[in-house]
């Protein structure tokens, strides 16, 4: 009988899945509840009480969800289908739904959509553009409708319009949307103005519109009444899945549209032949945002869910959202009208800044006049200053600091002008004759405060390397900002030294420089003046990295002699850096580093262990939450070749700011709020469920415990997806997994992601790369950069480094001083190298071919001090070579890998997963899993050392599974997870009598399931599944 | 679709250029044959999915070239959703397999005469979403096999494209009613990567008791309801099925262990890469052509 799949389900209570993170197959807004399609478990949040999530239960078995409907009726029933899968859920009782009842039914057909026709019948679309009418609360079959077209579906809905009609609009394989009448069963119209599948298909509420998508990117808006095509609307870079009416105001009918694209659109109609693009939502990750729903009426908000599991929800309100709320914009001919100014020809407007307190914008024009802007009644006025500011024209730069209502401004020669504001206007006001910089011309002013102690920083740079920095201290003494002291600093030794942010630290009493080239200046200021009377420079870090100029600097932690602050550079690079004084010297220490791929950063700022950042991308000013990978805001600015200025309110809500910028000689001031920002505590708010990658999951590494501690309750998990980005996170007890940094070091496609110690991880990819990282984990969140990289040897970029191996190497201290590292490639190359981990340098020690076929894995085996390394490849075979002397001569010379020791075929093709187990001493219990469904325990034993090794076959599984095996984990000594693409987890167990056995199957809701991985807590393990999506089972 | 650098690589994408296949996929055919010996003794063949046509090719060398057939002796139907290229001794048609009419069309070519050899390369438009894709993977395999259940001789072969993914064994398990021997085959030609493999099902026999009937308003599920091959039925409350019949088919690596493996990367002699191979088949236009115009001329602006 072994003719039937034994394996498709084995004692599943031994498996207990506790997170699964996937995509979002269905949304639908339901008065104030958001009705989520997680897969199979379906999500209930209430708009209500903050986006709590009120219910969630797996309802289907397999089936994901696709769609969802709910009765308007009172007794509000929610109908959702996936699959051949549907149920019925009572919306007022969910909490009495009995968890171990199955209320999941199925038809034997794709179901398409379903509609409650009134309380006694349920009408269901298949996707035959059938429709199955039954009673909803028998589940008794009524009868099959049909207009006798049966051509297959990809999309359809059923609307019951206003006036009681009950119309199906199917969407077909090829170009045809199909209208047809429920009671006539007639075909009303066959609508081809599309190419290709139709994805998408709905009429609206009073049937006076139909709307459709298709694979030609496309959206079309037709008249109900005559089928007449009305208008099309063009601009999504891929396919469109998805598609619902918003309400129609005066005439205007509004669409939202959801793609392939990652985007979310609102499109309007007025009329004409194109439909016009409002606004572009660009917020999911990877590849597709697969649902969406609309409710501009009344919550005044979207939701959108993406192939990376996130329910994201986008503000549509007037008052708030970025699509609608007003900018206040200024020309120099309403300020001449206002104040009865007068502006020469070519009179702009220079610098500006803000005073919160009195919500007032000064400005300084190119001629040096000053004015301000009553924020509140919008009124300009002329600052009437005592002494004249015309020699703040043509350069003046200005800056204010916002908490003492004070506006410090300086000439080209380093004069400096101080003003103090009341109301609109100035209430004191001096200059501070320059007697420092002897003519030279000042390059920037750069300010910075200290509330507590009362002190207002005030730097001038000067790029003349025989000036020094002029560090200015003022207090604010009944109001007026008095100078204190001033320090003269040491000018950095370097021509090329411009400054371009600072930031002082009080603990230490540094004060740090961030200049163009990435380098960085540190000074004490306590410490001894030179001859000159100058502070000395501390030390100078250069060239942090590739790159031009930092943006910003700011302190993260601060404690005797340590600093922690992140620093950005324009190109997208961020950082986190230590800097410690030890043993009379400055060192500096990278500990993250990334970039990120949106366009330039400007500077940054951590909120909440959330990294912010913000600068132009194209034509566009954006701020965008790294950590969560979401953009809070953006505003069409026209680049990033203007002054602007941008200002935060933390003592409002660290999340409203306002964007000031000048366009085409218009003074433009732009406020953001966020409604959302609170939901969730996401930082920028708006993420009401999390996910993972938006593409699919090629592998997944669980870390180390601590060496010091095995009862920690996390473990670090990094992630590796076929769209090259790396993500590090951390996997809890309770098989929760957190995300913190999707890593960009990669631009190919990933193969491996593996775990070599807590603090070392390593990466490869397509392009012959291969990256290490390493991981800092003194702060809140773990903190990662690339440690180092592998030059690849060709210009192949189909070149793929498959799989890599390594054995740390330490030090008697036990730490790890480098690693012997195995790379095996797609064109059956093995390199062996060692890599120091002090000179951060690969050294080639062997070199060899296997075949010409592509290597699929490698393992590192030890015996008897002796070194191994054994692949598996696409032919099927398990090779094995002798490469100890190699390692321990580890010569300047590269030695050649000879004839493998053992050449052996287990397989029919590819060798897909290979696990060891170090049985004894000597022998090694080796199971493979392949591409031809088999599942083999074979004994690897040494014999000595002339007689070599002996493979033998032990237990040989045919039919391990239905499909490819992709990966095998170890559970235990005797115990595997061996993952597959029939979606079935197993546990195989390796018997007394050497035989395996499954124990355990049970089908898991990650399609393409290719990795896996297990987290050993003490006695808890937890297995974690990847593919399409992420999920973590308990195993018992 | 204009062929990327990374085809210029894949040798059997050059080797298919130089021998004048229009495809890579005619190895997989070549590779499966040289493994089933499908065929020998044939003479009446349904290509379905043929586009661009190299399994045609294939198919029309065999039969008319090697095995010396006149056009009156042998016959092969070709039916794609896409327009093919003339091939010789090939009848073309251009329809959607999985619409009753376009079956019914094979049947009347045929005029009667079975066929002694079935075959479908088809594949979807994938959309990313594993179920639907599957659905309709499984859907285009339906469809073929309904003609087969018509149209094969009894104890031919029928072979067909398959997605190696979940519920993959109850299609093995319904394919086992109606065939004595049913394998999962993957030429070697065939991406490792991919989930593609080719289910070959030799020695069709006729349901017993169940006469197939292709009728224009049937679905395929509705075609096969009583065919009794393991496909569930609708249950009388739209009950949750009983677990359903499993099977796992064997699986045969076909194409020899030496042959070009189609995971890994050659470097091509420097005087090999130069020469530029020009397509066969001149590319077929998307549906999304007007799109990818448009957005060349700058008509997609952002807002
Ligand atoms: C991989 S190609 C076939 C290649 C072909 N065997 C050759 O060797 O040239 C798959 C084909 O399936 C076709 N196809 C997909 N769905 C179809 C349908 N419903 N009816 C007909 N053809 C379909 C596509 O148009 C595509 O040309």
């Amino acid at each position: 009988m072994s003719r039937f799949n034994q394996v498709s389900s084995v004692q599943e209570s031994k498996f207990k899945p506790l997170e699964h993170y996937g995509a979002v197959t269905a949304l639908k807004i339901y008065k104030n509840y958001i009705i989520a399609g997680y897969g199979p478990t379906l999500k209930i949040f209430d708009s209500s009480s903050n986006f709590l999530l009120i219910f969630s239960r797996q309802i289907f078995g397999r089936n994901k969800i696709h769609s969802i409907s709910v009765s308007g009726s009172d007794n509000e029933s929610i109908f959702i289908a996936g699959g051949r899968s549907f149920a019925i859920l009572n919306l007022n009782n969910l909490e009495d739904i009995d968890a171990s009842e199955t209320i999941e039914h199925a038809i034997n057909e794709w179901i398409v959509c379903g509609q409650f026709l009134d309380q006694n019948t349920l009408l269901v679309l298949t996707a035959h553009n059938i429709i199955f009418k039954i009673n909803p609360e028998t589940f008794e079959f009524i009868e099959k409708i049909h207009c006798n077209e049966k051509s297959i579906l990809y999309s359809g809905s059923i609307r019951i319009t206003d006036s009681g009609q009950v119309i199906i609009a199917a969407g077909t394989v090829m170009s045809g949307v199909l209208i047809w009448d429920y009671h006539s069963r007639r075909v009303l119209y066959n609508l081809t103005d599309h190419e290709g599948s139709i994805f998408g298909v709905k009429i609206d509420p009073s049937a006076n519109f139909i709307i459709s998508c298709s694979d030609d990117r496309s959206i079309k808006l037709y008249d109900f009444h005559t089928g007449k095509l009305l208008s099309t609307g063009w601009g999504h870079g891929s396919r469109i899945w998805n598609l619902e009416f918003c309400t129609e105001i005066n005439g205007t009918l509004r669409l939202f549209s959801t793609g392939e694209d990652c985007t979310a659109r609102l499109w309007e109609y007025s009329g004409s032949e194109s439909l016009k693009l409002v606004s572009v939502m660009d917020c999911h990750l990877g590849k597709h945002v697969w649902s969406g729903d609309i409710d501009d009426k009344s919550l005044e908000l979207c939701v959108t869910g993406g192939a990376d599991g996130r329910i994201i929800i986008h503000d549509l309100s007037a008052k708030t959202s970025t699509i609608n709320s007003v900018t206040s914009s200024h020309t120099m001919d309403d300020i001449a009208k206002q104040t009865g100014a007068t502006f020469e020809k070519k009179e702009l407007i220079k610098q500006y800044s803000e005073l919160p307190l009195l919500n007032i914008l000064v400005i300084l024009t190119s001629k040096g006049k000053i004015f301000t802007l009553n924020q509140t009644s919008q009124k300009w006025s002329k600052c009437e200053t005592p002494q004249s500011t015309e020699k703040l024209g043509d350069f003046g730069l200005m800056k204010s600091f916002p908490e003492s209502n004070a506006v410090v401004a300086t000439s080209r020669n380093g004069d400096i002008l101080v003003m103090n504001f009341e109301g609109s206007n100035v209430s004191k006001n001096y200059w501070i004759e320059d007697e420092y910089l002897l003519g030279n011309k000042v390059a920037n002013l750069i300010i910075e405060s200290n509330l507590a102690k009362n002190e207002y920083y005030v730097l001038i740079d000067c790029p003349n390397p025989k000036s020094p920095l002029v560090l200015r201290t003022f207090k604010l003494d009944e109001g007026t900002f008095k100078l204190s002291s001033t320090n003269l600093l040491q000018q950095p030794d370097q021509s090329s030294f411009t400054t371009t942010c600072m930031w002082k630290d009080e603990v230490n009493n540094w004060l740090l420089l961030g200049s163009r080239y990435v380098s960085v200046a540190i000074y004490d200021l306590d410490s001894e003046k030179n001859k000159d009377g100058h502070i000395n420079l501390g030390q100078i870090f250069k060239k942090l990295s590739i790159g031009d100029t930092i943006t910003s600097v700011s302190i993260i932690s601060t404690k005797k002699e340590a600093v922690r602050f992140l620093m950005t550079v324009r190109d997208g690079v961020y950082m986190y850096i230590d800097i410690v004084f030890e043993n009379g010297d400055f060192q500096l220490n990278i500990i993250h580093h990334n970039k990120i791929s949106r366009g330039f950063v400007e500077g940054g700022f951590i909120e909440n262990n959330d990294l912010i950042l913000y600068g132009f991308r194209s034509s566009y000013f954006y701020v965008f939450n790294e950590s969560q990978q979401l953009e809070i805001t953006n505003e069409l600015c026209g680049g990033a070749h203007r002054q602007w200025e941008f200002l935060r309110y933390k003592e409002c809500d660290p999340l409203d700011f306002k964007f000031i910028y000048i366009n085409k000689s218009t003074l433009h001031i732009k406020c953001f709020q966020n409604r959302f920002h609170k939901v969730a505590g996401v930082t920028g708010g708006n993420i009401i469920n999390y996910g993972t990658h938006g593409r699919e999951i090629r592998d997944v590494s669980v870390s180390p415990a601590y060496q010091s501690n095995n009862s920690d309750s996390t473990r670090l998990i990094m992630t590796a997806s076929e769209d090259t980005i790396v993500r590090l996170g951390r996997i809890h007890f309770n098989g929760k997994i957190e995300s913190f940094w999707c890593l960009n070091g990669h631009i190919s496609g990933l193969q491996k992601v593996k775990f070599f110690t807590r603090e070392y991880a390593a990466s490869s990819a397509a392009n012959e790369e291969f990256c290490l990282w390493k991981i800092n984990e003194s702060g809140d969140i773990p903190l990662v950069v690339e440690f180092a990289r592998l030059k690849p040897s060709s210009s192949n970029p189909d070149l793929r480094i498959m799989d890599f191996d390594a054995i740390p190497q330490f030090d008697e201290g036990g730490q790890v001083i480098g690693f012997i590292l195995c790379t095996v490639y797609s064109d059956s190359n093995i390199k062996v190298w060692f890599f120091d981990v002090s000179k951060k340098s690969f050294d080639l020690l062997v070199v060899g071919n296997y075949t010409t076929c592509c290597i699929l894995n490698v393992h590192f085996l030890t015996i008897e001090e002796k070194t191994f390394i054994m692949i598996g490849a696409t032919d099927g075979h398990i090779a094995l070579w002798d490469i100890g002397n190699s390692i321990t001569a580890r010569t300047s010379t590269c030695d050649t890998l000879g004839n493998p020791i053992i050449k052996q075929q287990l397989h029919q093709s590819g060798i897909k997963a290979v696990l060891l187990l170090n049985k004894k001493d000597n022998d090694y219990s080796i199971v493979t899993g392949g591409d031809d469904n088999a599942l083999i325990l074979s004994k690897l034993t040494y014999r000595s050392e002339e007689d070599g090794f002996l493979l033998e076959t032990e237990s040989f599984i045919e039919r391990a599974a239905s499909a490819t095996i992709t990966s095998i984990s170890k559970l235990d000594e005797s115990n595997v997870i061996v993952t597959s693409v029939d979606q079935i987890v197993r546990r195989w167990a390796i018997q007394e009598d050497s035989s395996l056995k499954c124990i355990s199957a049970r089908y898991t809701t990650i399609a393409d399931t290719g990795c896996s991985d297990v987290a050993h807590f003490g006695g808890k393990s937890i297995a974690v599944i990847g593919g399409a999506g992420l999920s973590s089972w308990e195993c018992k | 679709m204009g062929k990327s650098s990374k085809d210029k690589r894949d040798l059997y994408y050059r080797r298919a250029k130089e021998e004048g296949w229009r495809a890579r996929s005619a190895f997989k055919l070549l590779q499966l044959n040289e493994q089933f010996q499908l065929f020998k003794d044939v003479k009446r063949v349904v290509d379905l999915c043929a586009a661009p046509g190299s399994w045609s090719q294939v198919l029309s060398r065999e039969l008319y070239q090697t095995q010396k057939n006149s056009h009156d002796e042998a016959k092969i139907v070709a039916v794609d959703l896409q327009p093919m290229t003339p091939i010789d001794g090939v009848t073309t048609l251009q329809a959607d397999i999985t619409h009753p009419k376009t079956l019914v069309k094979i049947m009347d070519i045929f005029g009667g005469e079975p066929a002694d050899f079935v075959c479908s390369d088809g594949a979807p438009d994938v959309t990313g979403l594993h179920d639907l894709d599957e659905y309709l993977q499984a859907q285009l395999i339906l469809s073929a096999l309904q003609l087969t259940t018509c149209l094969l001789k009894p104890g031919g072969t029928f072979v067909a494209k398959i997605f190696r993914g979940r519920d993959i064994d109850l299609l093995y398990a319904q394919l086992s009613y109606l065939f004595d021997k049913v394998v999962c085959a993957k030429p070697r030609s065939s991406r490792g990567t991919s989930l593609e493999a080719f289910i070959v099902c030799i020695g069709y026999k006729p349901r017993e008791g169940w006469t197939p009937k292709l009728e224009l308003n049937k679905s395929a599920e509705e075609f096969f309801e009583g065919a009794n091959i393991g496909r569930s039925d609708n249950l009388k409350f739209f009950e949750l099925p009983d677990p359903e019949e499993r099977v796992i088919a064997n699986f045969i690596a076909c194409g020899d262990l030496s042959d070009v493996d189609s995971d890994a990367t050659y470097t091509l002699d420097a005087s090999e890469s130069r020469v530029v191979l020009d397509p066969v088949q001149m590319p077929t236009s998307p549906p999304y052509k007007l799109a990818l115009e448009m957005k060349r001329r700058g008509d997609l602006v952002r807002r």
